[in-house]
């Protein structure tokens, strides 16, 4: 069933990774509402300026920035919104990231105590209620990049001014020397001074995106990103759109049902739910580690390896499913990003462009089922984790009424970029890592599920209580480190390479969770009409 | 009270169907048994530990003491009981997206059973029908199913190397002592208590975890 989304009322996170537009910069910027009469009157004038996820049809139509605009619980209680739609929102929404520190895995190093100084205040009510995030292009004038994230932050502040009566710009996000700690930087890592698709550890990141009915993009874009049928995953049959409300409140989803959203309904509909967590990395660590345990890994590029089965990616983003050796992965990315230079050519063809789309296909296009035994990609691994496409019938073909049962509902759409930059290689001081923007229509069936199951846990992959390599909070454990096996041929000789000790390689820095309100219920949210009777 | 003692949450339903629906079900479970297929999404679950439907008569309730009340029972009920991985909050999705045409079966004729899809009416009249667990034993709490079929595999291949290694000589040892991890490499996962699926059962545990220092 074809599902036709009103662009224009849903805002752009939800459709649009601004990355893949050319943005590489962002900001994210929190307030508290200090009176709501007054941050009703900015959110009516913010209106104009909230970006939609109307598709952007040709260079001239993308803004140098984009603005976007979310609330907490507290936030939406402080604007006015009535008492009986505050109730209607699931509660682990109304309870904050913070109150759900246990269920998420937020206890030991990833515990509110080492949060920054935003979110770490006295009381599981935090002060955060209102983010506004801009997004910047890349633009370059005269020979110059231009910074456009400040240009839009300077707008955003002359705005706001003029209602400061209304919210406080909050401060205490940590950051390096000379950053601002009134509002949080993101940005994507620079390589001659171009931006990639890099984060700190090295590999490319953003690489699968949900598709989901009426969601704008093209349809090869299924490929991948739907929801396996059981058919060829390297073709379209092989997949199928996942359900508008698995990410789109108003709209029906995985089980036929609309998902639980405040009242009244138009004031839900076409809005989302947002985490936002800000994640430190240890790269020392994490280079130490790889580098003491690649001795276990026999012949060459044992690092490279090793970094490979944590993730189940190359770090270039060649998947182990489809190109389990380094030679086989290398040759391919040259090949992509030869074809990606040739598609960018001005005046470059139709036939430059179909083999460059072919080629980024082979990025996401694939399944576990030639993998079941995880001989290629670890059944712990990363990507097989959070993905696990399929892959949880164990083989048994047909065991489940779709091979999808147990994953179309706790997928999730990731913005973000990394935040920082690593100053010294050496050591896990300093401020870097990446901000996790994720966003589905419940957050407690959807990213905590994936939080506490399949990150911090191993159960559902038959691998007891043994967690995701790059994410797992290792003090969720008594022994407060881990353990991950990389899975040999069992046909073969080689014996599996057992990875013990593993401490954790990602921190939580804080964060909470946001309601995404459509541009509809923006406008009734700024003109106080929001009424559930 | 908590339906949920380490890795298991105790799911026990005792709903209600007329006698000549039992009898059909009855029926329905007795051909079940014997074909192979019946089971196999259920069985491919692995996150269910244990699952048992069976067919209870009103003559089959306990009448435990001449003070309990005599009850007029007008249905047959059928009772359900089941240990699983998570909470069933967590885990509902996961059951009717996986079989549903599977627990449309087991629930057959009962009264008022909505059909496993969608979803919500089907949680909610499991939940309704849901007999709350005041007390709720688990032997090894760090267990979940698959923890157990590990260990038993893990120790049966322990034995046997042992068997097998006896006299030998380092290089024969090395390859047996290959042959057993890679024989192994699917069971050798931590195990350690369960996360914390539940805050309102956390705080019936009353566990504390440590907020360690930064």
């Amino acid at each position: 069933m074809s599902n036709k989304l009103d662009l224009r009322d849903v805002q752009g996170s939800l459709l649009k990774a601004y990355g893949r537009y050319g943005f590489p910069k962002s900001r994210y910027v929190f307030y508290r509402v200090n009176d709501g009469s007054q941050a009703r009157k900015l959110i009516t004038a913010l209106l104009p300026l909230i970006t939609n996820s109307a598709v952007w049809k040709g260079p001239e139509q993308i803004p140098d920035s984009t603005l976007n605009i979310a609330f907490t619980y507290e936030g939406l209680k402080q604007l006015g919104v009535p008492e009986k739609s505050l109730h209607s929102f699931p509660p682990e929404f109304s309870m904050g990231m913070k109150a759900r520190r246990d269920i998420v895995g937020d206890v030991g190093v990833n515990a509110p105590a080492c949060w920054d100084p935003i979110w770490n205040t006295d009381g599981l009510v935090q002060p955060v209620h209102m983010i506004l995030w801009i997004n910047g292009r890349l633009v370059e004038r005269d020979g110059q990049q231009v910074n456009t994230v400040d240009a839009g932050y300077q707008r955003l502040c002359e705005l706001v001014a003029k209602h400061s009566a209304g919210v406080e710009q909050l401060s205490g996000h940590v950051g390096d020397e000379g950053d601002d700690p009134s509002y949080q930087d993101g940005s994507a890592i620079y390589v001659n001074g171009m931006p990639t698709a890099k984060e700190h550890f090295g590999y490319t990141d953003g690489i699968s995106e949900p598709y989901f009915d009426g969601c704008g993009s093209h349809s090869s874009r299924v490929i991948g990103g739907g929801k396996p049928t059981g058919g060829d995953p390297k073709t379209k049959a092989g997949w199928a759109p996942l359900a508008t409300g698995e990410f789109v409140l108003g709209h029906r989803d995985e089980a036929g049902e609309y998902p639980a959203a405040p009242i009244p309904s138009v004031f839900a509909k076409n809005g989302t739910f947002m985490v936002y967590r800000k994640l430190h990395q240890n790269v020392a660590t994490f280079q130490a580690y790889v580098e003491r345990m690649s001795a276990a890994i026999p012949g060459e590029h044992a690092a490279e390896i090793l970094s490979a089965k944590f993730v189940g990616r190359w770090k270039n983003g060649a998947p182990l499913a489809t190109y389990p050796t380094k030679e086989s992965a290398d040759q391919f990315a040259a090949e992509l990003n030869q074809a990606r230079l040739e598609a960018k050519q001005p005046g470059a063809g139709k036939a430059a462009q179909e083999r460059y789309e072919k080629l980024r296909l082979e990025l996401v296009a694939f399944d576990f089922r030639d993998d079941i035994d995880g001989s290629r990609c670890p059944l712990g691994a990363h990507i097989r984790r959070v993905n696990p496409r399929g892959s949880l019938e164990f083989g048994k073909t047909g065991a489940f009424n779709t091979p999808g049962a147990l994953i179309n509902r706790r997928r999730i759409i990731r913005r973000g970029l990394p935040y920082g930059e690593v100053r010294d290689r050496s050591s896990d001081q300093g401020n870097h890592g990446v901000i996790i923007v994720a966003l589905n229509a419940s957050i407690e069936r959807q990213f905590e599920f994936v939080q506490q199951q399949w990150i911090n846990y191993g159960n559902d992959f038959k691998l007891g209580n043994d967690q995701d390599p790059i994410l797992g909070n290792r003090s969720v454990n008594e022994s407060g480190n881990d353990r991950m096996t990389i899975q040999a041929d069992p046909r073969g000789k080689q014996p599996p390479v057992l990875c013990g000790d593993m401490p954790t390689f990602v921190e939580t820095r804080g964060g909470d969770y946001f309601f995404v309100p459509s541009l509809t219920a923006l406008r009734m949210m700024g003109d106080g009409i929001v009424d559930p009777t | 009270m908590s339906n949920i003692a380490g890795k298991s949450y105790a799911m026990n339903t005792i709903s209600p169907l007329p006698w000549h629906k039992a009898l059909v079900l009855k029926l329905l479970f007795f051909i079940a048994r014997f074909r192979t297929t019946s089971f196999n999404g259920l069985l491919t679950l692995s996150l269910i530990h244990y699952a048992r439907w069976a067919i209870l008569r009103p003559g089959d309730f306990p009448h435990l003491d001449p003070s309990q009340p005599k009850e007029d029972l007008k249905y047959h009920y059928e009772f359900f009981f089941s240990n699983f991985n998570g909470s069933w909050d967590q885990y509902v999705d996961s059951f009717s997206s996986a079989i549903p045409g599977g627990l449309d079966l087991f629930w057959r004729g009962n009264v008022k059973y909505p059909k496993s899809v969608p979803f919500r009416p089907f949680h909610n009249y499991i939940t309704f029908n849901q007999y709350w667990t005041s007390h709720y034993y688990n032997a090894y709490p760090m267990a979940a199913s698959n923890d157990v079929k590990s260990a038993e595999h893990l120790r049966k291949e322990l034995v046997d190397f042992t068997r097998k290694v006896e006299g030998a000589s380092p290089e024969a040892f090395k390859e047996q002592y290959d042959q057993l991890l890679l024989s192994l490499q699917y069971d050798l996962s931590t195990m350690a208590p369960t996360p914390v699926v539940s805050l309102a059962a956390a705080a019936i545990d009353g566990r504390e975890r440590p907020d360690a220092a930064c």
